[in-house]
């Protein structure tokens, strides 16, 4: 009951701030620029050049092309636009005389928390779905193969976007404020967790231009360590798009457990604060 | 039965970010309120009033007292299905209709859909808000919406209701229909905490006050002993004699407010009956005898000047 409350809440609030009509909007668009994008002859040049190169025929073709519509910088681009959208959520939430009466009916405090985190989710998710959904089918109609592990990448950037909607909830919890809440979360994102991403990437490669300190370099492990790996995840997605094994899932864990950390944080925060 | 009982609840604000400096909001406050009464809590600006309302539900926390509602400490969150809240500037997402407010809210409570068809528009009619339940409230007027507030308080038909400063913003004639309405729930036996600033409207329906300034609780008790000076009777009358006035000046030290009234403090019930005996033997005719009173505004003036 409280749950449907909040997302029906959060939907309200989307619709009523022509967020979901900028979503649609913006998705839609996108889903044009795929159905003149994706030609026969694309498909067909691409299908010639990985024979030609004895790396596979159409299956291979499409994956490849599936490939980059959920590589980097799309990832990016549609997950920062949800948390834009997103970040005012909570500070709105914490307006007073809106937080009192929320915090006046028989919902634990805890409850509260949860059921905006996943109001939010169940937000994104069904924006993702429409998005990748549509294009899953263009693709899949124009080329005439259904690669079913693309629709993963609906779930796996859902789970990008709840581990740093975590941070989301927290920030704007301590905050109150929607523009450091979108601030601090896109440089969280972006450059942040994609340095050391490669930073990472350059410790665990035998080639070694550049030399870091030994301090620089445990704080870089460090920092990747217990920050969020939404580029990991990202080459996790990819992997299974295009049906490769995945190279191990400790990105995902420590993700998963960043994501907890930010909650229960939030959760305590909110438990013990004055409104 | 006591709905409410606070214990020595005292709330201390840190006076600075990071400095161990401590604003008392509220000292040592005690008081009780019992089921079916209508309870207001006055003071001025800054007394407490709101944080203590908040402590009750708990939106904020005490730093040291106990307080507990239906026998249950406040930050039992079940307790909760039994109250309705109506916040000091309420703040309701203007993009929703009336009709919306109550339904998010109402589910919030705990009501389901089934439940929510039956009542919302049963409790903005009884606001006056029946015809407005599907305009956005961002067209409604301050009196609108705190109409709107008291349905909301309302809807999960609560055994008790906090309202603060109801009719904040309401014209003469909705602040009657708001008065009625709470009356009306009195009659139900429901319990009403109300704070506010309309001293002349608490004194209307208020069973019991609980006055409270800079913290700390300076009076508690029914309307009725607040508002009563002492013992002093004014007697209406029909044109009292020269020597009945003479009467009155010497053997009950009365003061004349002309030939129709007089004023007098007595010891006891005896001493009133024994004038009227002596009026009446004299042929004088009574209109009225009534024992003084101050009004609970100019009563609450005194004593916050006292304090201050």
């Amino acid at each position: 009951m409280v749950l449907y409350a909040f997302i029906k809440g959060i939907f309200k609030e989307a619709l009523a701030k022509k967020i979901l009509l900028t979503i649609f909007g913006f998705f839609t668009l996108i889903i044009v620029l795929i159905i003149f994008a994706i030609t026969n002859s694309t498909v067909d040049g691409l299908q010639m050049m990985l024979e030609s190169k004895s790396e596979g025929g159409l299956k291979e073709a499409v994956m490849m092309l599936q490939s980059g519509i959920v590589s980097g910088i799309p990832m990016f681009m549609l997950i920062a636009s949800m948390l834009i959208i997103t970040a005012s959520f909570i500070p709105d939430m914490l307006k007073k005389g809106h937080i009192d009466l929320l915090l006046s009916k028989p919902i634990s405090r805890t409850k509260i928390i949860i059921g905006q985190f996943l109001a939010g989710i169940i937000l994104v998710f069904l924006s993702f779905l429409f998005l990748l959904g549509i294009i899953w089918l263009i693709v899949s109609l124009k080329t005439g193969y259904w690669n079913i592990n693309f629709l993963y990448s609906v779930l796996w950037f859902t789970l990008i976007f709840a581990v740093l909607y975590s941070a989301v909830i927290l920030i704007g919890i301590l905050s109150r404020s929607s523009i450091l809440t979108i601030i601090i979360n896109l440089l969280l994102f972006f450059p942040i967790t994609w340095l050391l991403y490669l930073a990472n990437r350059y410790f665990e490669s035998d080639q070694k231009g550049i030399v870091f300190g030994p301090v620089a370099e445990t704080l870089l492990k460090f920092f990747y360590q217990i920050l969020p790996k939404a580029w990991n995840m990202q080459d996790m997605c990819d992997a299974i798009v295009t049906h490769n094994p995945v190279a191990g899932y400790q990105p995902l864990i420590s993700s998963l457990l960043f994501m907890a950390v930010m909650l229960s944080v939030s959760i305590w925060y909110f438990n013990k604060k004055d409104y | 039965m006591n709905v409410i009982e606070i214990n020595g609840i005292t709330k201390n604000y840190p006076a600075k970010k990071f400095s161990g400096d401590k604003i008392k909001a509220l000292d040592n406050v005690s008081f009780n309120v019992g089921s079916g009464e209508i309870f207001g809590l006055l003071g001025p600006n800054g007394a407490g009033k709101t944080t203590l309302v908040k402590i009750l539900l708990g939106i904020t926390f005490s730093s040291a007292g106990k307080a507990s509602i239906f026998d249950k400490p406040v930050a039992d969150v079940n307790t909760k299905r039994k109250v309705g809240y109506l916040p000091e500037n309420h703040q309701y997402p203007n993009y929703l209709t009336g009709e919306q407010v109550i339904d998010y809210f109402g589910r919030l409570s705990g009501l389901s859909k089934a439940d929510l068809d039956k009542t919302t528009y049963k409790y903005l009619k009884i606001v006056g808000m029946d015809e407005w339940g599907t305009t956005k409230i961002k067209k409604y007027s301050k009196g609108m919406m705190q109409r709107l507030g008291l349905a909301q308080a309302m809807i999960s038909n609560p055994d008790l209701i906090f309202l603060d400063e109801p009719t904040d913003g309401v014209d003469p004639i909705g602040r009657k229909e708001i008065r009625d309405v709470l009356l009306e729930l009195k009659n139900q036996g429901k319990t009403i905490f109300l704070n506010s600033h309309l001293l002349s409207e608490i004194e209307l329906i208020c069973d019991r006050v609980a006055i409270l300034n800079k913290g700390a609780l300076i009076k508690e008790g029914s309307v009725e002993d607040i508002t009563t000076t002492g013992n002093k009777y004014i007697f209406t009358t029909s044109d009292l004699t020269d020597e009945m006035m003479n009467k009155l000046l010497v053997e009950y030290k009365s003061t004349v407010h002309g030939r129709n009234e007089f004023s007098c403090s007595v010891n006891g019930i005896e001493d009133v009956n024994r004038i009227i005996d002596c009026l009446r033997a004299s042929g004088i005719l009574i209109h009225g005898v009534n024992r003084e009173k101050n009004s609970l505004e100019s009563m609450f003036i005194n004593l916050i000047e006292q304090k201050n």
